[in-house]
């Protein structure tokens, strides 16, 4: 089955003028507010390269569980992790603007905190740069690796390639739980300093893997309505709505862990965080979050009907990707701008990151072969049927 | 209890039975029933037959999850209130956990009792199979003898692929 994905020129030009919408909300942003813009840096950087580690987890996944029915849509997986370079540079970026997100950075923070100077030999400047290099190199590498492996694949066929992808999925996803866990620790819970919960890299390790997994599925669904994909019947939109179902229910599990526990202990140093996020200008956003990551996919997706039905499972996809969006805000905007002033900024900030995100993912998805050619599993996906 | 008379089709593999159900279909043949030895999902699509217990432990699943949480406002807010380490006395999160765990308690012991007192079954019972081989490795059409045009029946079947036609 031969498929090349075109990219169209008039994508091209909505995702260059979104870039352009979004260089402009930052320089903007820059210049009337430097704090807020640089949350919003951290949050959209956050955003997407969660989502392109959560697809590389995806991917990952199909290959180690030998899974047949996804065969057919590696390559969106793939293009979706081929975000992680531009990610990688506008994160190095944020390395100028640490002192205004997070307070350990500032200079003289330790000296009379007795807990910043402890926490200190880890959270200081250089060290975390030094972690975000070794990040993002570790990813790009396992992505770059993998990705090479599934075009030999397609030129020569057999399956040495199929076995040699699946044993480095298996680093892959060591690589990934390793990093990512301090990954979101540094880049998310280090904006409260004084504050841990030790699920916390665990829920947002699931998040990725959920909103990462939501987002692949949304764009195959994108296609299939630009006419792609043409194989795509209900038994696979079935498999895409449980993957949601599933991780939404894991998402309000994890969500509800870290709250139960830290609300029954009741310890002021834990319950800080929640206390912020309960008072008046965020506690509709604290709530707009679980309901849009698990009361919306879990009560659409459980009966059999909707959960087969293209528009029902985009619709929920869209809604799960708004509801990072507001989790990643509530998470990152209490400790940076209490005042909630939700403004002009986050829209141009998400629009730039989107039309990068677009420009990227687009752009590998044109440069292969749209369906894998000689993959073991290939003919499973395409007669997919329970 | 008296045995019905019944037309037994017997096919050694998956497919042609599969394809004879489709192929039945088209030629407007009821078949009164299936046994197979392990469910295949195609068969339920194609007798268009429809399972209503989802249904019933959906609603289950409400009835356990309300429930459960009326009867802790009750237990703990109206009936005995009690301070435990100064929370307050309607600690909603504290009860979800019990909420969630009932709830699926409830709908599981709901659901088999359901399905049980449908398929009427209970210990003692002499069950009637109709060939003992669809627990191992048959797959098995039935037919009831009155009202089925036995030629028109069994001419289906052997064209399909049936390796056994019998009576019982």
């Amino acid at each position: 089955m031969e498929e090349k994905f075109s990219f169209p020129s008039k994508l091209r030009i909505s995702a260059i003028v979104l870039v352009i919408i979004g260089l402009a909300a930052f320089i903007w942003g820059f210049i009337s507010n430097p704090d807020q813009a640089w949350g919003n840096l951290l949050l959209n950087n956050f955003f997407f390269v969660s989502i392109a580690v959560g697809a590389s987890f995806f991917m990952s996944l199909q290959y180690i569980a030998q899974a047949g029915w996804s065969a057919g849509f590696k390559r969106v997986s793939e293009a979706v992790v081929s975000y992680l370079p531009v990610g990688g540079i506008l994160f190095l970026v944020l390395i100028f603007g640490l002192g205004h997100i997070y307070h350990w950075a500032h200079e003289g923070a330790a000296v009379h905190d007795e807990l910043l100077s402890h926490k200190s030999v880890f959270l200081n400047i250089p060290f975390f740069s030094v972690r975000i290099l070794l990040y993002f190199t570790l990813w790009i590498f396992m992505a770059i690796y993998l990705r090479k492996l599934s075009l030999k694949e397609d030129l020569e066929g057999g399956l040495t390639w199929f076995e040699k992808s699946e044993f480095y999925s298996k680093v892959n996803i060591f690589v990934i739980a390793v990093t990512f866990t301090f990954a979101s620790i540094d880049w998310l819970m280090s904006i409260h300093p004084h504050w841990y919960s030790t699920i916390f890299s665990f829920k947002a390790f699931a998040s990725a893997f959920y909103h990462g997994s939501s987002f692949v599925i949304l764009i195959i669904l994108l296609l299939n309505r630009a006419g792609y994909f043409s194989f795509l019947n209900k038994s696979h939109l079935h498999d895409f709505s449980r993957y949601i179902f599933m991780l939404s229910i894991i998402y309000g599990y994890l969500w509800f862990m870290q709250f139960t526990i830290i609300w029954y202990g009741n310890i002021p140093e834990e319950t800080i965080y929640y206390a912020l996020r309960w008072t008046t200008p965020w506690k509709t956003l604290f709530f707009v979050d679980i309901i849009l990551n698990f009361a919306v996919p879990f009560l659409v997706l459980m009966p059999r009907t909707p959960s087969r039905n293209k528009t029902v499972v985009l619709i929920v996809a869209l809604f799960v990707l708004a509801g990072y969006w507001v989790e990643l805000y509530t998470q990152i905007f209490p400790a940076i701008n209490p005042e909630n002033n939700f403004g002009l900024i986050e829209i141009g900030a998400f629009a730039g990151f989107l039309g990068l995100f677009i420009l990227a993912v687009a752009t590998t998805l044109s440069k292969a072969s749209l369906i894998p050619k000689n993959h073991p599993y290939l003919d499973e996906c395409l007669h997919h049927h329970f | 209890m008296e045995k019905q008379a019944y037309i037994v089709g017997v096919y050694d593999d998956e497919e042609p039975l599969v394809n004879a159900a489709k192929k039945f279909k088209e030629e407007g043949v009821k078949i009164h029933d299936v046994y197979t030895p392990y469910p295949i999902h195609e068969i339920f699509e194609i007798q268009e037959v429809k399972s209503r217990l989802s249904i019933a432990a959906y609603i289950y699943g409400w009835i356990g999850g309300l429930g459960i949480l009326a009867f802790m406002q009750y237990a703990a807010v109206l009936s005995w209130p009690l301070n435990y380490g100064g929370k307050p006395v309607n600690s909603f999160p504290s009860f979800i956990l019990v909420t969630l765990v009932f709830t699926i308690l409830f709908v599981t012991i709901m659901s088999l009792t359901t399905f049980i007192g449908r398929a009427q079954i209970f210990p003692g019972k002499t069950i009637d199979i109709i060939d003992p081989r669809t627990t191992d490795d048959k797959f098995v059409f039935v037919f009831p003898q009155e009202g089925t045009d036995r030629k028109k029946v069994e001419e289906l079947l052997k064209s399909t692929g049936a390796s056994e036609i019998y009576d019982r």
